[in-house]
């Protein structure tokens, strides 16, 4: 199928096509063309005389195709000017067609010169996310990308490099490498910046604050999911297992067999047990079908736990020290510790027994300024006894202590009273003066943070999220240090409380390293076991002995930890590298990365975390990584002789192939680019490292699969987007806002997302493309509803969008009446029939129109301040008939927008307030008015037209160059299996990535040879 | 000098001084003017306010005992009064009072910081491009970030700097690494090290490819090499320069690498870090920088003034004479710094004169909590732009026009950055 292009460069210079050109076309083209086209002004600016052989032509095969569609339709020669006979006609057409069809057949699938280029900025922000899992966009410093003659900023015919370029690409590697954090398994990044280390803090218990609030803990949840499980005949699940009722509703299947077991053991006579049982008992079975009332039960079972549990929580407070603050922090986490690990215990005191001496409510204390441990205790011990004075739940007959003593104390053990503190504040357990101190330990002024989450640990999770947990909280230590953070701001602090300067002092100052060595930690220890020195201070001294024995534990701990996790911080870069470039690394890369590694630790003394930012800084910006090098393919070529091709002998004789297969690597970066404008994720790394990527069913399997994904709204937006040149509407600043009031941000911004959802619809949902003209449906957030008058649209909730399916009704419905071209395609004050059109006959079409002469006038800037209606002024360009040459082929498409003012409302006057005119006339003559009459005319006339044009766009942004006389026949077959699958976008897809043109490349060796050869002699 | 290929940067400094001539600056261009530097010193919990005013102008000017120290550079300075921070009002006492001393943002309690960007990290962000550091955040103190009984993290009573509205800038307690960092020039070091890798990884890729796509790497590798190229210029024409000065018989100023841990005594602490701030100033490693000499809510003890309380509690009872010492001593270090920069000659003046340094507390009066007014002082001229010698007060104006915002509107305008907005202020400030 496809020959030698060595052989190929000579063909075109052999006489078969030569000689017919100077005997058919040439007369033909001096007699009837020359005329007009020749010269430095000839019209169209396509000088015919210039061409002197076939091979100009083939060079040049886009014009020519554009010569041949002209003639043979008539409009050229123009009327007025000398025509050729019908037979001329014919010979010269008939000649152009033939002579390119054959040209495109010689070399018909030649992968063609695809230039490797560096990515574009949306490449590099979608790689950035993919690579680090946070849309960081470092992109958006960059100049926005230039794009090519297609209007696409993804080839290497536009984009470059500079040293100032570079110096972004410098910052933005730098900007994403200090969201670096190094967690225990492998690197991880942040939302945010981790240089400072209030940032890192606010990193790491986030995570652990989210985790927490994931988990099912809500006691309702458990009662439903256990009713299901009793009623389970009822509801058509006879064999189902308690757990898969524990699936179904997502709560924790070693938690529920608990609460099971508790509802259902046999009856207890007595307390809170009993009660609870007798409330599971009196819900509805399934048979009565009142889920309604089986909810409200689950939920008052819940209500009667919580209110339980708050009324018998047990309360402590720090050890007595005659000499240490009670909030001295020593015995402050003593008593942590105890609350922490209490939680599935109950007060005993709460109980009031008949005959015993009554409960004693305590006198309030307010929660305010600086508590004491005294204040604190006494205000929760008199907040406690005023819920638990005279409530009936903890009544006690004469003489049943010990019988409700186990029934509470079996409730409790099952029903925390809490499964984790996720925030603690001065007063605790009373929060109500401090909230929002998200896992804080309560100290007043100093940091601290305490873990208190032993349920949850016990009875919820698995051993999985176990571990998850434990490694949440370790990486709290090894990433923002809080242990011994909490321990210096302690040392400096509060220390001054044993050296007898005042509570607020600091004593000694040794040097860094050294606060926190075990001789300091042990020092101060026994400095304050020294203050706790008395008899009745035992449970002190225990308490201080523990609490530094737990701080020096945690933080050898975490240095530890920290030299362990080090080498797998270094294999995580190794494997980000590779994701980063694309392919798997070879042995001597992954070397040279330890090597350096290494010097940075030892030569440039850098830490452990700077030199793994260094080490991201350093993949981020070699061009590996910023550089597109699939159809580069950087590798030796052995080089094979190769007998000198000659024009008398066309068959293939050269041994060098001058195309080869993209390796597996190469097609899965060159697929996700062209679909997610990203780097591959792991499936298809792995088919194309192991090359199981290039078996067709593979490909067409992968396409299958990334277009389901939701990364394929690349193509809408970078590739429609470009297309359809509304990608930088975002930025769009031209509206008046003073006079357009409307147009907001918020609006801009919908008006933008508007054409991608639409259009991302299309592909993503396999319907057809030609709705893009015809759809009668679009796409409203609340804010673009107001701006289209969609009224009953507009109680969508904020961010929402929702498909409005009789769009029609509000004349929208297709791109032709969305805001953001209409709005786009006017200059401010007004609407621009002219610009509109010409994105209709250019962009939606793809006709070529040459740019306006030099000296046009402008038109006036305020349509309220002209004096005559915008189409009496464009009139003018009919009525000259070297204007209307371009002008008829697109103002009357303008003009059937008129309708829609420069922000694209719809209107029925226009700004000086004249009544619009919708009426237009199309090119051949027929007459319309508005948009459904320019959809009739399209679908009558042009239809083939947009296809033909969407076809061959499409192909330029997937192969990243210009179109060239070879890949005629794949532009038929595309346009043939379009249509042959009712125009739907991946039918494209499949076509071009099973192409040669995608799959292939030239082969460097061969463009060597030709440059040293270029005759071929 | 060992030879250095095999020591460490950090050995090589470690124990060395830096022996240093009069910027390199000066005696590379003449033509060049003198850079405008800023530096802000931060004292907190308020002044003895009995003993802080000044009356007059110029060389007549009286000053109070707690600004007696300033004496001789009376005719450098302007003590200004009745500016505040308006968000830092009404909302609780001490972190809430400071949260945005030096941006007027507004700040919000609970876990996540939110306050704005400050005066001197705009400018660090903006001039301090040109330098080798944007600028130095220093403190003599230990930050604590617990929750305040306010329940406003106490982040914000030890942090002044702030480089994004979610981030304060870590200060420097440690005088010795303050020093390094203004030394290595780590970030160029380690920026060229790495360009220096990927040059080589894109010379062997450019000799791999096409002769289409070696244009393109060439590119790149152009690219590369063109910053490599202004690094290196950078460091020989520091290197030139300090030869040219050298060979010029100036007389050298020198200051040994300060000992690793932190000073036992204040006096040494606070005077470490003016040195510190006046090396970089004098040798434009940098021109922006903020010290933080006692935090908001300070626990600094002076029992070489006599004062048997922490800061924080002496300034309950700020009215005393103890408190009174501990502003004076605070005051006396700012005017060191000031002493030192206007003795080294540059240009037609001397670096003081092309500075603005600002001396800041965030209250008024310790005791009353009050921050409706704050003790400020100002030196230098800033080459010309700022007119000196003055007693300035703002008490009685509307509060559109007391705004401390409106004066780093000023400053930040007088050092050559185009704004018209900053912090609560859309108009500089009158009269300044």
């Amino acid at each position: 199928m496809f020959r030698d292009l060595l052989v190929v460069a000579f063909l075109s210079s052999c006489l078969h096509a030569q000689d017919s050109f100077v005997q058919t076309v040439k007369p033909l083209i001096n007699s009837y063309c020359i005329g007009c086209h020749q010269g430095a002004n000839a019209a169209a600016q396509f000088d015919l005389k210039q061409y002197e052989s076939s091979g100009a032509i083939a060079k040049d095969h886009a014009r020519w195709a554009l010569l041949e569609e002209r003639v043979a339709g008539m409009t050229m020669p123009p009327k007025g000017v000398k025509q050729p006979s019908d037979a001329e006609r014919a010979a010269l057409t008939n000649w152009v067609k033939t002579f390119l069809k054959q040209e495109a057949a010689k070399s018909a699938g030649d992968p063609g010169v695809v230039l490797t280029r560096r990515l574009s900025n949306a490449e590099y922000n979608n790689s950035i996310r993919d690579l680090t899992g946070v849309d960081l966009k470092p992109a958006k410093e960059f100049p926005v990308d230039p794009t090519n003659a297609a209007g696409f900023d993804n080839s290497g015919e536009s984009l470059s490099m500079s040293p100032a370029l570079l110096n972004k690409y410098l910052q933005a590697a730098r900007k994403v490498s200090n969201h670096l954090a190094l967690g225990m398994e492998g690197l991880l990044f942040a939302p945010h910046p981790m240089l400072a280390e209030t940032d890192r803090e606010k990193f790491t218990i986030q995570r652990i604050v989210e985790f927490y609030d994931r988990q099912p803990t809500d006691y309702a949840a458990y009662f439903e999911a256990a009713w299901r499980f009793k009623n389970r005949a009822a509801l058509g699940k006879p064999s189902a297992a308690l757990d898969d009722f524990a699936k179904e509703a997502k709560v924790s299947s070693k938690y529920l067999p608990m609460v099971w077991q508790l509802l259902e053991e046999s009856n207890e006579p007595l307390g809170p047990v009993a009660k609870l049982q007798w409330m599971w008992r009196m819900l509805p079975g399934a048979q009565h079908n009142q889920m309604d009332a089986v909810k409200e039960g689950c939920v008052k079972m819940r209500d009667y736990v919580l209110k339980i549990r708050k009324l018998t929580a047990a309360q402590f407070r720090s050890p007595r020290v005659v000499g240490l603050s009670g909030t001295s922090q020593p015995l402050m986490n003593w008593k942590l510790r105890a609350y922490a690990s209490h939680r599935m215990d109950f007060d005993r005191t709460a109980l009031q027994v008949e005959g015993e001496s009554p409960m004693v409510v305590p006198p309030m204390r307010p929660a305010f300024g600086v508590p004491t441990e005294d204040a604190v205790a006494s205000r929760n011990a008199a907040i406690a006894a005023r819920l638990r004075v005279g409530d009936s739940e903890l009544f006690v007959p004469s003489g049943q202590r010990k019988a409700y003593e186990a029934s509470f104390a079996r409730f409790s053990a099952v029903f925390p009273d809490a499964f984790y503190i996720r925030e603690r504040g001065r007063f605790y357990p009373d929060d109500s003066e401090d909230q929002g101190r998200l896992l804080s330990a309560g100290f007043h002024n100093v940091m601290g943070y305490f873990r208190d989450d032993t349920p949850l640990m016990e009875l919820v999770l698995d051993e999985e999220q176990r571990k998850e947990l434990d490694r949440l909280w370790m990486e709290f230590d090894t990433i923002a240090d809080f242990t011994t953070r909490t321990y210096v701001q302690f040392f400096f602090n509060q220390s001054g409380e044993i050296e007898g300067r005042g509570r607020e002092s600091g004593s000694f100052r040794p040097s860094d390293q050294e606060v926190t060595s075990e001789r300091v930690i042990f020092g101060i220890r026994d400095a304050y076991l020294a203050k706790a020195s008395a008899k009745d201070d035992e449970l002190g001294r225990e308490a201080i002995r523990e609490h530094f024995a737990r701080v020096n534990t945690m933080i050898r701990g975490v240095e530890r930890a920290r030299l362990e996790s080090q080498p797998k911080h270094l294999e995580s870069l190794l494997q980000l590298a590779a994701r980063a470039y694309r392919r798997p690394l070879i042995e001597s890369e992954k070397e040279s990365l330890r090597t350096y590694y290494r010097s940075l630790r030892e030569q440039s003394a850098l830490t452990h975390e700077d030199a793994m930012r260094d080490m991201v800084t350093l993949v981020l910006m070699s061009p590996d990584f910023s550089y597109r090098l699939e159809t580069a393919e950087p590798k030796q070529v052995t080089q094979i002789a190769a007998p000198k091709p000659s024009c008398r002998k066309p068959a293939a004789v050269a041994t060098v192939p001058s195309t080869k297969l993209l390796s597996g690597a190469a097609m899965a970066s060159r697929l996700s680019f062209l679909l997610w404008s990203s780097l591959p994720d792991a499936e298809l790394s792995t088919l194309g490292a192991n090359g199981d990527l290039l078996k067709p069913e593979a490909l067409a399997g992968q396409v299958r699969r990334m277009l389901k994904d939701e990364k394929a709204k690349a193509l809408s937006i970078e590739f429609a987007g470009n297309w359809l040149e509304f990608r930088r509407f975002e930025d769009h600043n031209s509206v008046d806002r003073t006079r357009f009031t409307e147009f907001t941000n918020e609006l801009r911004q919908a008006m933008f997302e508007e054409p991608v959802r639409f259009i991302d619809d299309l592909i993503r949902n396999g319907k057809p493309m030609t709705e893009v003209l015809y759809g009668k449906h679009t796409f409203v957030n609340a804010v673009l509803a107001r701006h289209y008058g969609m009224n009953e649209m507009i109680r969508i909730r904020g961010a929402e969008w929702v498909r409005v399916s009789n769009a029609r009704f509000y004349g929208r419905g297709g791109l032709l009446p969305m805001a953001a071209f209409l709005t786009k395609n006017s200059p401010g004050l007004r609407t621009s029939p002219v610009k509109r059109g010409y994105w209709v006959a250019k962009t939606l079409l793809g006709e070529s129109i040459p740019p306006p002469p030099p000296q046009v006038p402008e038109l006036p800037n305020d349509e309220s301040k002209m004096e005559l209606p915008l189409r009496e002024m464009l009139a003018k360009h009919r009525a000259n008939a070297s204007c209307a040459g371009c002008h008829a082929r697109f103002d009357g498409f303008g003009l059937a927008f008129e309708s829609y003012g420069p922000v694209g409302e719809r209107r029925k006057m226009d700004l000086a307030g004249r009544i619009v005119d919708t009426r237009a006339e199309f090119p051949g003559g027929a007459q319309g008015s508005g948009i459904e009459d320019l959809l009739s005319y399209i679908k009558a006339s042009r239809e083939k037209d947009f296809t033909n044009n969407l076809v061959r766009k499409l192909l330029v942004y997937a192969l990243g160059r210009g179109l060239q006389l070879s890949d005629e026949p794949l532009v038929e077959s595309m346009k043939k299996s379009f249509a042959e699958n009712d125009f739907k976008f991946s039918a494209l897809l499949e076509s071009i990535v099973m192409s040669l043109q995608f799959r292939e490349q030239r082969n460097p060796a061969v463009e060597t040879r030709l440059k040293e050869n270029p005759k071929g002699d | 000098m060992k030879s250095q290929s095999r020591i460490a940067r950090r050995t090589v400094l470690r124990g060395a001084g830096v022996a240093l001539t009069i910027p390199w600056l000066e005696s590379l261009n003449a033509a060049v003017p003198a850079p405008k530097r800023f530096a802000v010193l931060f004292m907190g919990n308020g002044v003895n306010e009995d003993q802080w005013s000044a009356k007059g102008q110029g060389a007549s000017m009286q000053l109070s005992k707690s600004l007696e120290p300033l004496a001789p550079l009376r005719q450098k300075i302007n003590v200004i009064d009745g500016l505040f921070v308006k968000s830092l009002t009404g909302q609780g006492i001490h972190p809430a009072q400071t949260g945005s001393i030096l941006s007027g943002a507004s700040i919000q309690r609970g876990p996540i910081l939110r306050s704005g960007v400050t005066v001197d990290q705009m400018l660090a962000n903006t001039i301090g491009q040109d330098t080798a550091q944007p600028s130095m955040v220093l403190a003599c103190e230990q930050p604590l970030t617990g929750y305040h009984e306010t329940n406003f993290s106490m982040a914000y009573s030890s942090h002044i700097s702030w480089q994004s509205p979610d981030s304060p800038v870590p200060t420097e307690v440690y005088p010795s690494l303050a020093f390094d960092t203004l030394f290595e020039n780590r970030g160029v070091m380690r920026n060229a090290s790495i360009l220096d890798r990927v040059r080589t990884r894109a010379s062997e890729l450019s000799r791999q490819v096409s002769s289409t796509d070696k244009a393109k790497l060439d590119e790149y590798l152009g690219s590369v090499r063109d910053i490599e190229k202004r690094i290196e210029r950078m460091r020989i024409d520091k290197h030139k320069a300090d030869e040219v000065a050298k060979g010029s018989n100036k007389p050298a100023w020198t200051m040994d690498r300060p000992a690793n841990g932190l000073p036992e005594d204040l006096r040494e602490h606070t005077r470490l870090m003016c040195d510190i701030v006046a090396l970089g100033f004098q040798t434009d490693r940098t021109r922006v920088a903020s010290l933080i000499l006692a935090n908001d809510l300070s626990a600094q003890i002076y029992p070489f003034l006599n004062v048997r309380e922490g800061h924080h509690s002496a300034s309950h009872d700020n009215l005393s004479d103890g408190y009174e010492r501990i502003t004076r001593f605070h005051l006396s270090q700012f005017a060191y710094l000031a002493q030192k920069l206007d003795a080294m000659k540059e240009g037609d003046g001397t670096v003081l004169d092309n500075s603005c340094l600002l001396f800041l507390s965030n209250l008024w009066s310790g005791r009353r909590h009050d921050n409706s007014r704050l003790p400020l002082v100002t030196a230098g001229g800033l080459s010309g732009a700022i007119e000196t010698g003055r007693t300035i007060s703002y008490l009685g104006e509307k509060d559109e026009n007391r705004k401390m915002s409106s004066l780093y509107l000023s400053i930040l305008q007088k050092m050559g950055l185009k704004m018209d907005r900053f912090g609560d202020a859309s108009a500089p400030l009158e009269r300044f």
